[in-house]
């Protein structure tokens, strides 16, 4: 049995001779008869300092150390040491100790690279216990967040002095399971900086969790990516609009032009009639200017949105009111359906606003274009695949195809004196400011129809930054 | 003394401003105006009464400018109605290609908004031979060279755009 034992175990006298001993140790250590342990151990040529061996026979109690010796090879080993006493007489003295020792070095190495492997993975991993204390961190999260074990995972995220609200550890200590989640925190610097989190549960046992490790990765460059992205394709759509902004320029030159004319031919002729159509055609040109103006500079500035939480039906009744007595007058029905499971969302209720007065406006004017009777605006509220979804639709004129492939591209507008041809540009801005997406279906003299669509992941993903 | 009559004038654009403009300074001109705000419109006015020339802005809701002319020219009477196009897309997507079609294959002349009275004026009396004083003559003659010029280099390609500017640069 002694030779059965798999560790390296040797009996050792009270003057450290060595004097019985399995294969395991000779194939270890290497020949152990007539020697000293010291020497066989740790080839050194007297007693180790805090000496395992030495303790048991001075205490007689078992003791066990972590020790450093050298192989057979002359390789340094890291091992465990039980020292056990060994009485030949009961109630005499330690006689003998029996030292079993077990390597430690292929674990310890294990742990080294365990270690390495912490420390330098690009990204950030914190281990934290149940009151949300960090109890461990890597490199990369002391350099980006500081020295910060013992101290609440939220205040050194966020600076925050509760809980996170929708926290994904508080989640994986509830049910152990994975969570993933988007953040945004505050580095030691000061800087925004912008995570996606996975939390994993450390268990004890097989019903708890004891510790939650949270691994993330800084996304802060690929978002400044995104919005350059998309700052980058608002001020394509500006420079397109710049294209098409002469147009309207030009028009107004004209509608100038033509009032000084009039007004002129007007003083010539002493016509009050004509010096007033002249200055009238001035004064309305003038104004169109100044609308053009602004609406170019609301249209060129990036903005996010100031998000609330809002009910979509309520946004839509606001439009109706405002538009249902323009529309009766021209004939036209103007009605809205809210769709019973369509639940609060964040939304900019100034932006929205700005949407549905466009897309109504629109579709007004174009029942106003068309020939037929009976012709109606409706605006309908639903969700669809945890979407929530605006349609604006009529039953007007309808689109020309070579015109809808211009619609949200081109500074345009097909309502003559009337808009400054920026209203669906600027829809499709705010519609993408809420991460959504607006489409158009529609067929020359069979009506058109408005769609937008907001993921609700992303309206809830841009009022929790928005939050922090 | 025979009754002077008058030249009919068609003047199509959505644009109330620019309808009334155009009419104020054609009238002043001693024309008779009929205003159309888009090309269905002006296509029943053509239908009661053929006019002496249309005035016919490119950009409109319902029928363009284009499809207003190509319908036009479909028809005997109605393909020799002289226009001139007014428009504020001869440089851009909205407008160009109809332009390029229009003076390739129909009304030759275009002005770009924004116009003067005169040269309008001016460029509608040459196409109708009626330009009388020799301001009005020069006038019309530099807003048609204009034109001319100005459908040139928009078709020309870079090795004759280098030549026309080496002689323009030699006239200097």
């Amino acid at each position: 049995m002694f030779q059965q034992i798999p560790y390296n175990v040797a009996v050792i006298d009270r003057d450290y001779n060595i004097v019985e001993a399995n294969s395991n140790f000779k194939d270890y250590f290497g020949s152990w008869q007539n020697r000293k342990c010291y020497t066989v151990y740790k080839k050194l040529n007297e007693p180790c300092e805090n000496c395992p061996t030495k303790e048991v026979f001075k205490k007689g109690n078992p003791v066990v150390a972590d020790a450093v010796g050298i192989d057979q090879h002359g390789r340094k080993t890291h091992y465990v040491a039980h020292v056990l006493p060994i009485k030949i007489k009961k109630g005499g003295k330690v006689e003998y100790a029996m030292e079993m020792t077990r390597t430690v070095t292929e674990t310890d190495r294990w742990q080294q690279e365990y270690q390495i492997l912490f420390d330098r993975v690009p990204c950030y991993i914190t281990v934290i216990g149940e009151d949300y204390r960090i109890v461990r961190a890597n490199e990369a999260f002391r350099e980006n967040f500081g020295d910060v074990l013992g101290q609440h995972c939220y205040k050194v995220y966020k600076r925050r002095n509760t809980k996170c609200p929708n926290c994904p550890a508080e989640k994986t200590f509830k049910d152990g399971k994975v969570h993933q989640s988007s953040q945004q925190g505050i580095a030691k610097n000061g800087q925004k900086i912008h995570y996606a989190v996975s939390t994993s549960a450390l268990m004890r046992g097989s019903d708890s969790v004891a510790h939650v490790i949270e691994i993330s990765n800084d996304v802060t460059a690929m978002k400044r990516l995104e919005e350059k992205v998309i700052d980058a394709e608002r001020l394509g759509a500006v420079g397109q609009t710049v294209a098409g902004l002469a147009h309207s320029i030009k028009n107004i030159l004209m509608g100038l032009e033509g009032g000084k004319y009039i007004v002129s031919l007007g003083l010539n002729k002493n016509d009050k009639g004509m010096i007033n159509q002249g200055w009238e055609m001035l004064e309305r040109n003038f104004d169109k200017t100044t609308s053009l103006v602004k609406d170019f500079l609301s249209f060129s500035k990036g903005r996010l949105p100031e998000l609330e939480m809002v009910n979509p039906g309520d946004l839509v009744l606001e439009i109706v009111d405002l538009y249902k007595d323009i529309a009766a007058q021209s004939g036209i029905e103007l009605k809205s359906v809210t769709e019973k499971n369509v639940k609060s969302a964040p939304l900019d209720p100034a932006g929205i606003h700005t949407c549905l007065t466009n897309l109504v406006s629109n579709a007004i004017d174009a029942c106003l274009m068309s020939k037929q009777k009976g012709t109606e605006v409706l605006i309908t509220v639903s969700e669809s695949r945890d979407k929530l979804i605006f349609e604006v639709k009529d039953n007007g004129s309808g689109i020309d195809y070579e015109i809808k492939k211009k619609i949200f591209t081109t500074f345009f507008t097909t309502k003559g004196g009337g808009g400054t041809g920026l209203g669906l540009l600027t829809t499709r801005k705010i519609v993408q400011e809420h991460g959504g997406k607006i489409l158009v279906i529609s067929q020359k003299g069979k009506g058109a129809k408005f769609r937008m669509e907001f993921p609700r992941k992303r309206l809830m993903a841009l009022y929790k930054e928005a939050k922090v | 003394m025979p009754e002077i009559i008058k030249k009919k004038i068609l003047v199509v654009d959505d644009e109330k401003d620019v309808r009334e403009f155009l009419s104020a300074a054609l009238v002043e001109a001693g024309f008779d105006v009929i205003l159309a705000e888009d090309g269905n419109i002006a296509l029943e006015e053509v239908k009661k009464q053929i006019p002496d020339l249309i005035s016919l802005d490119l950009v409109m809701p319902k029928k363009s400018g284009a499809k207003l002319h190509r319908e036009l020219s479909k028809h005997k009477e109605w393909s020799k109605i002289p226009i001139i196009i007014v428009t504020g897309h001869a440089r851009d997507d909205l407008g160009k290609s109809d332009l390029k079609e229009l003076t390739m294959s129909g009304p030759g002349v275009y002005l770009e908004k924004p116009v003067k009275p005169n040269n309008y004026i001016a460029a509608i009396k040459k196409i109708l031979n009626m330009a009388t004083t020799d301001e009005e003559k020069e006038t019309a003659e530099t807003v048609h060279l204009q034109s001319d010029l100005k459908n040139i280099i928009d078709n020309a390609d870079p090795e004759t755009l280098k030549k026309l500017k080496e002689m323009i640069n030699k006239t200097k």
